[in-house]
């Protein structure tokens, strides 16, 4: 290729030569892209093939130019007020959190981006996509920059910024396709850490992008605009850096046999971050180290080992009868803790909750026991499950049992995005077991069962998601035992879980059905017990199949979170909607920000739904 | 109906031998419709018996029984000793001991072939997971497609199917295999792939009950023929003395057209 002296200014690839990922072994593998048509072949194929497809061109062209033009007059509006927007961003995102606590809200977000960099690298997940397609991407920008640029209510040196910007992209293209020529289309670049480089880019334009400074000091507003900002800018660079650095971390590892492992349980780190990052990074426990070292910790020792004795016992393989009668006795003891609880006869036999909960996950663990039964390893292993689900619930429960050092005046410590996105989670996490459980038990053999989850199923579905909350907010209490609470939060989560729960469990149905009779008859063939039937034959085929559904229920909750303002919590939807347009300096300031929480929700949601998409496609691997 | 069941020559290979099936007087019904009608017959260990009958005559039903994806509702079904009745341990040995063939060969779709074989043994025998799959490997081995090991079963013709629904029951190491039409579903080309593997386990000495329409199969491997028809069994006997003899009317008009 011609591109030797060309590159010799900068020294970026051989281009001839090893990449740094590895990617051209793989790149065999990904399709090129098409070969480029004519603008104008491709306007006679696309646009304008036949009369009716003429006309529809046009019309919808000038209705998208016309609606473009209303967009950005409104956005662009002097009227605007995205100040308003700006100087509140704290107040959206973590409503009123400790100032000076801040440094916590940075951590978890930290946090949960290590997570992400150390996944994306351990997986070597890399999409490819051809140098060319990348270029028409960047031209495509550039010339809708260029048609801002003509659109919106700009003087003209305005629209000469938006002109220079789209040319430059445009320039980009067509340096790409002037060097590389077709080259172009079978040249492959990894998207993550293109992608990566981006937001590099993105970040890196807070230290020297003038794009203002905007805070309360002393509760006035106070705007510096064209100034860079300071507040941001090593946040947001140390969350950069904190991505890369997990991802490069990752992609090290994952040949290891270390990097296997911790991709294998990445899931059950995922499943335990948000309760990690909000009640222990965010909330900051008080601990009463006293307790902890008289109560808390004797108590996790004595669950972890003894429970732990008893369940490498019970995986002893053909312990038979007598196996089973001590794990219905230890079913049995775990209920009656929680039957004491609730009619009040608590005094009787007083416990800590978490003893209560150790109890019945013992009951819980015991009846699966002749499941994991096998060799020494694999008992030890189950033994150590015991012990590893004792060490998360005691460390937990704690955590949440101990008051906090921050000091807020509200109800919770979480408000804003973080409250949204924290009742939205936990409603996943809670809600999706919960809801297989129920589609299970509705098509389950057991009437018992079988009437229970239908009632509660169908009683939940007929009733509107406001009078669920209502009811856990205002009249759940009435219903626990006394001594025993639930913080508002909790409450609100409650609800949402049952609420989504019911409708998770009609999707799981449908995909239960669908499961083929004769699976079920290979699994008896094959001696599977009832419980294996379901868990490695039925439920993988029946949840695969429900993937589409499922996801979209799970974001309709997420979005019906902006319920929570109705009992009282204050929300990412409730900041925007109702406490900025209260302030008096911005006063019916209401459109700004409710236009850039929608793009919040969007942005959410788009990616569940993406993921929603990559999944299936993943598991769709297997079948036919 | 039950003095059919007589005097059929016993092969000198299989003298001595244990009885593994005993079905006594067994009767089904669907409703109102009686399915299986006092159907009355011993297996032995090692003895290979084909069930021939029309459409609808019960023959699944009847081996279906055998490992209680069927209930019998009157008459007893003993399998190596063990009654088949309500209680579950009866049942789970007994499905322990009997492996099963389908006509649409039910692979698990979402695990690979060496995990639909491996899955049973380790769930069910605690096997640990080196164990099995070198059972596992050995077993496809046994059945011609090694290679295809780590593949989905979406990705194997039908023939090939077949044999991994066959590995898999045999990782169980079954004392019994039932097979109901296992060759009916597959293309012309495929069936002798499937009939092959099926002789050769003939061959190792397993106890095995078939159904199915393979003349050629029943003349050649079977040492003994049950004729059923409407829910009852209508005749016994060699391959020899059913082809070539046979006794009622029914059979007669079966082979006719049959064959
Ligand atoms: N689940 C069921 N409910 C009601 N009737 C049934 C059921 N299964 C089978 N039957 C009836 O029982 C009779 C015997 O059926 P079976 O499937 O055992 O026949 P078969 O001999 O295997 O026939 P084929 O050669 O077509 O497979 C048939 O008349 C059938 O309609
Ligand atoms: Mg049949």
């Amino acid at each position: 290729m011609a591109g030797g002296e060309q590159y010799s200014g900068v020294h970026v690839l051989d281009p001839e030569g090893v990449d740094y990922t590895g990617a051209e072994v793989e790149a065999t593998t990904v399709k090129p892209d098409d070969p480029p048509m004519p603008p104008v072949q491709w306007m006679k194929t696309n646009l304008f093939s036949s009369v009716a497809n003429s006309i529809l061109t046009v019309v919808s062209g000038l209705f998208a130019l016309w609606a473009i033009r209303g967009i950005l007059g409104f956005i662009f509006d002097p009227e605007r007020r995205w100040e308003a927007l700006a100087t509140n961003m704290r107040l959206l995102l973590v409503k009123s959190y400790p100032f000076d606590q801040m440094i916590r809200v940075w951590v978890s977000f930290a946090i949960l981006l290590g997570l992400t960099g150390l996944a994306l690298g351990l997986s070597r997940s890399g999409a490819l996509a051809p140098v060319s397609r990348i270029a028409s991407t960047a031209r495509n920008v550039g010339l809708f920059l260029i048609l801002v640029g003509f659109l919106g209510p700009f003087e003209l040196g305005g629209r000469i910024r938006w002109w220079i910007a789209g040319a430059v992209l445009v320039a980009v293209w067509f340096g790409v396709w002037r060097i590389m020529g077709d080259k172009a289309r079978f040249k492959m670049v990894p998207m993550l850490p293109f992608t990566l480089v981006l937001l590099g880019i993105l970040v890196g334009t807070l230290w020297v992008f003038p794009y203002g400074d905007y805070r309360f000091v002393d509760n006035n507003p106070t705007f510096e605009a064209g100034t860079v900002a300071m507040t941001s800018k090593i946040g947001w660079s140390s969350m950069w850096l904190t991505l890369v650095g997990a991802w490069a971390v990752g992609v090290a590892m994952s040949r290891s046999s270390f990097g296997v492992g911790l991709r294998k349980s990445m899931p059950l780190i995922w499943l335990v971050a948000p309760f990690f990052v909000t009640w222990v990074v965010m909330r900051d426990p008080d601990l009463d180290w006293d307790h902890v070292l008289s109560t808390d910790i004797p108590m996790f020792l004595g669950f972890a080992a003894i429970g732990g004795v008893i369940l490498f016992f019970l995986s002893k393989p053909g312990l038979g009868e007598a196996g089973r009668l001590i794990a219905i006795a230890l079913v049995v003891l775990g209920l009656a803790t929680w039957v004491f609880a609730f009619f009040g006869w608590a005094p009787l036999w007083p416990m800590l909750q978490k003893a209560r909960l150790s109890f019945l996950l013992l009951g819980i663990f015991a009846l699966a026991a002749p499941t994991f039964a096998g060799e020494t390893a694999k008992r030890l292993r189950f033994a150590g499950g015991w012990v590893g689900a004792m060490a998360l619930l005691h460390y937990f429960a704690t955590m949440i049992n101990t008051t906090s050092t921050l000091e807020i005046a509200e109800p919770s410590f979480l408000g804003g995005a973080t409250l949204s996105l924290f009742v939205a989670t936990m409603t996943m996490i809670f809600s999706f077991p919960l809801g297989v459980l129920l589609a299970l038990g509705r098509t389950s053999k057991l009437p018992i069962f079988r009437v229970l989850c239908t009632t509660f199923i169908e009683v939940v579905r007929g009733v509107p998601l406001i009078s669920i909350l209502f009811f856990f907010v205002i009249g759940f209490s009435l219903f626990l035992p006394q001594g025993m609470s639930m913080s508002q939060v909790a409450q609100i989560c409650l609800g949402y879980s049952l609420f989504s729960a019911a409708y998770l469990a009609e999707n799981v149905r449908g995909g239960l059905q669908s499961v083929r009779r004769g699976q079920f008859e290979a699994a008896d063939a094959l001696g599977l017990t009832g419980l294996q039937r379901t868990g490695l034959i039925v439920l993988p085929q029946a949840l695969r199949v429900s993937i589409p559904p499922l996801v979209g229920q799970l974001i309709a909750t997420y979005k019906e979170t902006s319920l929570i303002y109705i009992v009282g919590g204050f929300d990412l939807l409730t900041v925007a909607n109702r406490v900025i347009s209260n302030q008096s300096d911005f006063l019916g300031a209401k459109m700004e920000p409710l236009i850039f929480v929608s793009f919040l929700y969007w942005v959410v949601a788009f990616s569940m739904s993406k993921y929603s998409q990559t999944l299936e496609r993943k598991l769709g691997l297997g079948t036919r | 109906m039950t003095e059919s069941t007589t005097a059929v020559p016993i092969p000198d290979r299989l003298k001595g031998a244990n009885d593994m099936i005993e079905c006594d007087q067994v009767n089904k019904w669907y409703g109102d419709f009686q399915a299986l009608k006092d159907v009355t017959a011993t297996i032995k260990e090692r003895e290979v018996v084909v069930v021939l009958g029309p459409s609808g005559s019960g023959k699944s039903t009847w081996i279906r029984c055998i490992n209680r994806l069927e209930q019998h509702q009157a008459g007893r079904i003993v399998v190596d000793g063990v009654e088949l009745t309500n209680d579950t341990r009866n049942i789970e040995k007994i499905r322990s001991e009997v492996g099963m063939v389908f006509q649409q060969f039910n692979l698990f779709p979402h695990l690979t072939v060496l995990d639909n074989i491996t899955l049973a043994p380790r769930w069910v025998k605690k096997q640990p997971k080196s164990e099995a799959e070198e059972n596992g490997m050995a077993l496809l081995e046994r059945v011609g497609i090694p290679e295809q090991a780590e593949k989905f079963p979406g990705q194997l013709s039908g023939g090939q199917q077949q044999r991994v629904a066959i590995a898999r029951s045999l990782a169980m190491e079954p004392r019994v295999m039932l097979f109901d039409e296992p060759t009916s579903a597959l293309d012309p080309e495929m069936i002798k792939e499937v009939l092959d593997v099926m002789k050769e386990l003939a061959r190792e000495g397993m106890t095995m009950m078939v159904v199915t329409h393979e003349m050629g199969f029943a003349r050649e491997v079977a040492d003994r023929i049950i004729f059923m028809e409407a829910g009852a069994i209508v005749e016994e006997g060699t391959p020899e003395h059913f082809f070539t003899n046979p006794d009622s009317d029914r059979t007669k008009l079966f082979l006719s057209q049959i064959l």
